[in-house]
């Protein structure tokens, strides 16, 4: 009698699939990224200092650092930044449960996916920045006007994400959840649920980089303080170094939280990188 | 009395006669396997017993109740091995007694028994992109287990695997079956497969499909992957292939037409 025994598994794969790029050879492309940005920052800083050579049309490197450095000694920098960081949070986090919220009504209902799609899909194709200075006139020169530009501007690709995520839900895991009698409550939230958590993420990945051109956008078109107030000030007074200084500050945020995202995704969604 | 019968199950889809008259009864513990060509409505006919499908007409009887709804007397191993891929292998397993709501520290004790049964001690914290196709497959297995199901429904398991793991997997599947010999039935295109396994084959014909004979295995058990060389073993492996030879033609024919 040939029977096999239970603790001998056929072909054990035990250890997690291997990296496409050995270690070494992964920290050597992290060097040359980094040797990118230098060799990037250096040639910006040759180029302004001496072909340009003129602060009134490219500030170097140098020259930013330096003015982020005054503004933040001098004190302006602080609240620029938080009224920036204000208007953009409560923007996204309202958008992002906006947008999580219809994406659910749009992939449960059929008649929400009707009422609904032509206005989100509408929406999503408008510039709706351009509404800005009417949003200004509506809720007024304070932050809310900029907050209503976030919204605007994150609530669709959230949306959208959310509802394809939770359409794709596989037909056939959803058939395994219902041999074992799972109600449809059951289903959405052990399977469906789950399952559209990449494409949510991939959502609120994209709303970042929108997120934040809402933010200066609509500050340039009337604001009292913010970095889209600091760069149109700056702008108005010729001050390049000051002006790159608020893009340079916004670019780093943007990296950050994009950066942020990734590491969530790698904790929260693991099944998806392979 | 029977534990599981079918009294003229039929299925149509839309103009699609899939099944015609399908009358079974299968007795408590056997292994029952059904064996037809691809097209003839073999694993349709597995999905209704489940509940997963409605028959057009007739009805499937579990100890003499009616069933036509999911439910956990059956548990269905599926032929892709649907895991959840966010869940590790004990949270897949138990989902059964978690969907009752009955996922308790003696369901937890019952499926780490299980998840040794088939041959995954160790292996309880993985992910299923950790193993390979025969291991998730005991995975599925287990998990249809998990809920100490009536009767175990098999659609071709181990399809999706290689030759030499199949064998594997089949010996394995006799080994966890001897120790409950829950009624199984278990749907399958291979023949040689059908034999070693099962007391008995059904042999559905094409469509519209209909039981053409069931062939007793006189077998002894347990069985080792060697009975597969017995003259006994290949005469039984000839009989059933003669009888679906022209409708294995047929469908390869309408296949490729």
């Amino acid at each position: 009698m040939a029977t096999i025994e239970s603790s001998s598994p056929d072909e054990v794969r035990p250890a997690p699939r291997a990296p496409a790029y050995p270690r070494a050879r992964l920290r050597g492309m992290e060097f040359a990224g980094l040797l990118s940005i230098a060799t990037g920052l250096a040639l910006w800083e040759f180029f302004s200092r001496v072909v340009v050579a003129n602060a009134l049309f490219l500030a170097a490197p140098t020259q930013i650092f330096a003015a982020i450095y005054q503004l933040a000694i001098g004190g302006q920098l602080g609240p620029h930044i938080a009224i920036s960081a204000a208007e953009f949070a409560i923007g996204y986090g309202i958008a992002s449960l906006l947008g999580i919220m219809i994406g659910f009504v749009m992939a449960s209902s059929e008649l929400g996916k009707k009422i609904l799609q032509p206005w989100i899909a509408g929406l999503y194709a408008t510039p709706t920045i351009a509404l800005a200075p009417l949003f200004i006139l509506w809720l007024g020169i304070g932050i809310w006007s900029k907050v209503l530009v976030v919204v605007f501007l994150v609530l669709f690709p959230v949306t959208i994400n959310t509802e394809a995520g939770l359409r794709t839900t596989s037909a056939r895991l959803i058939e395994m959840l219902r041999s074992f009698g799972a109600t449809p409550r059951q289903i959405f939230f052990k399977l469906s649920l789950p399952s559209a958590t990449p494409f949510i993420l991939a959502g609120l990945k994209l709303g970042i980089g929108r997120g934040l051109i809402g933010v200066v956008v609509a500050e340039l078109f009337g604001s009292r303080a913010g970095l889209g107030r600091l760069i149109s000030q700056s702008a108005d007074g010729f001050n390049m170094p000051e002006l790159f200084a608020g893009v340079v500050i916004l670019a780093v945020a943007g990296i950050v939280m994009t950066a942020g995202f990734t590491w969530l995704e790698r904790v929260l969604v693991p099944w998806t990188r392979d | 009395m029977a534990k599981l019968s079918l009294n003229g199950l039929s299925k149509r889809f839309g103009d699609l006669e899939v099944l015609r008259e399908i009358n079974v009864e299968i007795g408590s513990g056997g292994f029952i396997s059904l064996v037809g060509p691809s097209g003839c409505g073999k694993t349709t006919l597995l999905r209704i017993v489940a509940g997963l499908e409605p028959a057009t007409s007739g009805a499937v009887l579990l100890d003499g109740r009616t069933v036509d709804a999911p439910g956990r007397d059956r548990g269905f191993v599926f032929q892709s091995d649907n895991l959840l891929p966010w869940r590790t292998v004990f949270d897949n397993a138990i989902i059964g007694p978690e969907i009752a709501g009955r996922a308790g520290a003696a369901e937890k004790a019952r499926i780490r028994d299980l998840l040794r049964l088939v041959g995954l001690k160790g292996f309880e914290s993985y992910f299923p992109r950790q193993l390979s196709g025969g291991m998730r497959q005991r995975v599925n297995l287990a998990r249809a287990l998990a809920i100490d199901p009536d009767i175990l429904l098999m659609d071709e398991p181990f399809s999706a695997l290689d030759a030499q793991t199949r064998e594997i997997m089949q010996t394995e599947l006799m080994r966890i079956w001897e120790e409950g010999r829950k009624t199984v039935l278990f749907v399958t295109h291979q023949i040689d497969e059908a034999v070693f396994l099962s007391d008995r084959v059904l042999v559905l014909g094409r469509r519209p499909g209909r039981i053409g004979e069931a062939i007793d295995i006189a077998l002894p058990r347990p069985r080792a992957l060697a009975i597969k060389r017995a003259q006994k073993f290949v005469a039984y492996v000839d009989r059933i292939w003669r009888l679906i030879e022209d409708d294995v033609r047929a469908s390869v024919i309408e296949e490729h037409a």
